[in-house]
Formats: structure tokens, sequence, C-alpha cells
């Protein structure tokens, strides 16, 4: 192990991989939420698109699973949600709501 | 220097292993390059969502011009109902916040062996991947007439910018009572239901300044996107206004008479005031010379990861590619550029991969305040980009409902915008 991290850090490997884990490749939430970022800034600026950002963890699952349920109020949501499993769903809520807690 | 937590401990040597047994990032070149070509809404989403994934990657952007005029909402400057600025955006947030290296050049040429790219100011620039994102081209000599100096007298306006403002100009000097002719093109083309959007928009136009004037698509086509829904809305916001004429009635366009504004069919010729001619189309030619299209004139490509299935190595994204059941639409340039992205990501550095989700969604004007809207997702199966579910608004749909699109495509616009160039 020691030897290996010895190595990391020599190339300087180590920097670059922290970095990247915290960046959007690494994360499923974060790819997910590139697709919402097509029609909702995740910067609070939303302007005639619903916001989500800020809607915290819980709403968000739960205002997913209602748009999976029925087509009503949005078609397009309805379509979004339905693509998703459970478990993407959680991980994207999850993603969305931390950066409401952190604006970027 | 920083102590380790257990955790981060753990997941760094994982990940260091990983990227240490990578013979790309071995010692002495610890970033990978990408060089992507082509600064429009695939390759500008494709360079920022690359950049965001992984700073082990080192991403350049070639692009021609020094801004982008988007196609989306150019129908609503032609309609006067938006300065050409506001459908301008610049490459400076990517390098500011992104540290994409943009390149105001021409791609000329790609030597898929040594792996680069020759730009037109004679520089080469080397890679590990390749994207290219080159949009559309016009196919020569399929409109007889129609070559460089006609598209100055009867512009297409099909890549915003100059054409837009050139086609707009001609709409405001026209007289009232004049012809607009607008040829539509034979399938596939850049955003299907965008001919039809411009009818509408330039008949909300006349209507208001010029309403003696007529409108007439010549089509190379037997039937359109959304036809009923843009035949209800001209029977409601414009009758009598628009006229439609399928191939099958016309024997389709054969040539254009530039000197005197005319349009030529089987049957008959047409004298316009203003003529929109928009041309039989391909993928943009460096796609074409590179070796990257099939002889339909478009891209294949492997609908998990984008890469070209003539060339590995190279990937493609947005309306050059064979997108299967995927429109060539600015939404699904972008949604595509997003799983190539993360897929180029994965390759180079390791980290995980997860099933990309593709969609369009795209909102037609049929008058400044009616917009329909069509939501569809996609999957790859077997080899082909499939659409899994799809909507799209219904004729009986309320003014409401219409008027509420009209206003969140506003929104999303923005939000858009933001997502590609932001
Ligand atoms: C009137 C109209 C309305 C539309 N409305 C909508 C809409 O409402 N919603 C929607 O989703 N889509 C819409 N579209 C479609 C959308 O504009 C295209 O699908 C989208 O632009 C495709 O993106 P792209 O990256 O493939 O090509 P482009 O955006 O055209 O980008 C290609 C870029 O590559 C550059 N390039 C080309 N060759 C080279 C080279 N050799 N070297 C370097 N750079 C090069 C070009 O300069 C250009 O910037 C509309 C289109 C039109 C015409």
């Amino acid at each position: 192990m020691r030897l290996v991290v010895g190595f990391a850090i020599a190339t300087g490997f180590v920097l670059l991989v922290s970095q990247s884990e915290a960046a959007a490749g690494a994360d499923q939430g974060a790819q997910l939420a590139a697709t919402c970022a097509s029609c909702h800034r995740l910067d609070g600026h939303d302007k005639g698109i619903p916001p989500i950002i800020g809607l915290g963890e819980d709403r968000l699952t739960s205002a997913m699973l209602a748009y999976r349920a029925s087509q009503s109020p949005s078609y397009i949501m309805h379509a979004i949600a339905l693509s998703l499993s459970d478990e993407e769903i959680a991980s994207v809520a999850r993603y969305v709501a931390a950066q409401g807690r952190n604006p970027p | 220097m920083k102590s380790w937590t257990r955790r981060e401990f753990g997941c760094l040597t994982g990940a260091a292993l990983l990227t240490a047994l990578r013979p790309r990032m071995a010692l002495g070149q610890a970033k990978a390059r990408v060089v992507v070509i082509g600064g429009g809404i695939g390759g500008a989403t494709v360079a920022k969502y690359l950049a965001a994934s992984a700073t082990t990657i080192d991403v350049t952007l070639v692009e021609p011009r020094q801004v982008y005029t988007t196609c989306f909402f150019s129908n609503l400057h032609l309609a006067g109902l938006r300065p050409l600025e506001q459908l301008t955006h610049g490459y400076e947030a990517l390098t500011r916040q992104y540290g994409i290296t943009v390149v105001h050049g021409s791609a000329e040429a790609i030597d898929p062996a040594a792996k680069t790219v020759t730009l037109n100011n004679g520089s080469t620039l080397g890679y590990d991947r390749l994207v290219v994102a080159p949009g559309i081209a016009f196919r020569d000599g399929a409109l007889e007439g129609y070559d460089e100096a006609a598209m100055e007298i009867m512009p297409h306006a099909w890549n915003a910018g100059q054409q837009t403002r050139l086609l707009r100009q001609q709409l405001e000097s026209m007289e009232d009572g004049g012809l607009f002719v607008l040829v539509a093109p034979p399938n596939p083309f850049r955003c299907p239901p965008a001919p039809y959007e411009r009818a509408s928009l330039v008949a909300s136009y006349f209507q208001r300044r010029k309403p003696k004037a007529k409108i007439l698509i010549l089509d190379a086509k037997d039937s359109f996107n959304a036809q009923d829904l843009f035949q209800d809305a001209w029977n409601r916001h414009y009758p009598g206004m628009i006229e439609w004429l399928p191939a099958q009635f016309t024997g389709g366009v054969t040539a254009i008479d530039a000197k005197t504004r005319s349009v030529i069919t089987a049957g008959a010729t047409f004298k316009a005031a203003v003529a929109n001619v928009i041309p039989a189309q391909m993928a943009g030619r460096l796609a074409q010379q590179a070796g990257l299209a099939n002889r339909s004139g478009w891209c294949p490509v492997d609908p998990v990861t984008f890469e070209s299935a003539l060339q590995p190595g190279v990937h493609l994204v947005g309306d050059a590619i064979i997108g299967g059941d995927m429109p060539k639409s600015a939404f699904c340039a972008n949604s595509q550029a997003k799983a190539c992205a993360f897929a180029i990501a994965a390759d180079l550095t390791g980290s995980a991969r997860f099933p990309a989700h593709l969609f369009n969604t795209c909102y037609t004007y049929l008058a400044p305040d009616d917009a329909f809207s069509n939501a569809i997702s996609f999957k790859p199966v077997d080899g082909k980009l499939k659409s899994v579910i799809s909507f799209v608004s219904k004729v009986e749909e309320s003014s409401e409902v219409r008027r509420q699109a009209a206003r969140a495509a506003e929104g999303w616009y923005d939000a858009f915008t933001h997502d590609v160039f932001g």
C-alpha cells in the first residue's frame, strides 16, 4: 500500500485524482444532473422553467416519482422520469440537492 | 502537505492504481489530450463536459468563428421578435471557467495514424482522442443554379448569423403583397420542424406588417414533421396566407434562377419577392474529407460511445452523425455530447461508467405566444439509437397550455445556452 501511494505522490497522480473524484465524471448523480442542466440552470437562475436548485433531496425524489406516475402536469418530465430507475432518481436528487446547499 | 483521511486514502490508491496502469497516462505525460473540432452545440458541450469531468484531460476546441449564433430562436429573429445579438454567444466562459484552449481556426485534415489535426494556418495539433462535430454541409449540385453566389440572393439561413441577417433584411424591404417562397429540403436534414416553424413566424410578421403578403412552401417531401399541428395553427392564426405544395403535386424543385429570383419545379416556375432556399444536406465537409461519412453522406457511430464506426479513436456528435431515431437537433447534439464526453473521460481516466440517458426536448413556435413541445427518450438497441418513450403536443391543447409552452421555451433557451457556453 505504502509503495503505491508513494508512487502516486511522486508522479503527481494523487492531486489529479483527488480533484477528479469530486468532478462530474466520477459521480453518477453528476452525470444525470448534466441531463437536467439542458433545461434547468443549476446556478439558481432559472427563468420560465421551474427551478430545481434549493428543493432538497426528499422533495426532488418525490417530485420525480410523481412525474413518473403521471403525464400531468408535464409530459416532458414524465418522459424523463420514466427513463430513470429508482437508484438513478435517488442519486440525481442527492447530487442536485447538494448543489443547492453549495451553489457553484 | 495535507494529511489523508482513511477514506480518501482508500479511494485514491484504487483510482491512482487504475490511472497508473493506463499507458497513455504514464510518467511524463500526466494529461491526456482531447481535440474537439467544431465549437457549435455538440462540440462546445463535449469540450465543456470533458474539461469538467477530469482535471487530467487537456481540452482544445477548434472553431473558426469568434462567436456562435444559434439556429434555434433564429426564426424569432426573422419575425422581428429577437435581435440577433441575443442569439450570439462567445467562448470566454469555456476558457475562463473550464480551462479549455479555444483555437480560432478551421481544421483542414485529420491523420488518424499520426493522431494529428492540421489547421488552415498550417499548424498541427496532436491528440489522444479526437471529437468531430462539424454540423451540416449542403449537397453540391442538389439544386441546379443554387451556388455560393445564389445563396447571397436567395439565402438558406440554415446556419445562423450573416445568412439570417440577410433573410431578415429581405423580408423587411419586401413590398406588401409580395410572395415569399420557402424551399423545404428532403430528409434527413437539420431540425425537422424548423422550415415550418419558419413559415409560421414569417406569417406572424407579415400579419403585423405586410398583411397582403403570401407564403408558398415548395416541399421536397409529401408530408412533414408535426404536420397536423402546423396545419391546424395555419388555419387558426393565418387563414389563407400559407400554401404548402408537396413534391407529389409539383414534381419537386429542380432548379433555381437567382437572376430572376425564380424557383423552378417540374411543372411550373414561381417568381418570388423573397426566396428562402434550404437545400439537401449531408455531414459537414471535414467529415466527408476525413473518411468519417459513408455513402449516405452521414457518419456512422457507436451509439454508446459515439466513436466512429469507420475511424477508431475519433468520435462524432451532432447533426453530422447517423443518429437512428434521434433527430438532428441542438438538444440531441447536447445530449449525445454529454454521453460521448463521459465515455471518453471514463476511458482516459479509468473513472466509473454509467448508462447514458439520451433525450430530445423541442419547443416549436406557431405564433409568438403559441408553441408546442415534444419529448423523446432514446436508448442504444442492437447498435442503433432507438426512441423509447415519446410525447408530442396535441392539436386540441388549450391556448393557455400553448402560451405556457412559449414562455417555457424562453426559459429553455436561457438554460440551454448556459449549459453549452456558460
Ligand atoms: C431554423 C432552425 C431552427 C432550429 N431550432 C432548433 C430548436 O428549437 N431546438 C433544437 O434542439 N434544435 C434546433 N435547430 C437545430 C440545431 O441548430 C442543430 O441541430 C445544432 O446546431 C447541431 O449542432 P452541431 O454541433 O452538430 O452543429 P453546429 O451547431 O452547426 O456546429 C458546427 C460547428 O462546427 C464548426 N465547423 C465546421 N467545420 C469545421 C472545421 N473544419 N473546423 C473547425 N470547425 C468547424 C462550425 O463553424 C460550427 O460552429 C434548429 C435549426 C435551424 C436551422
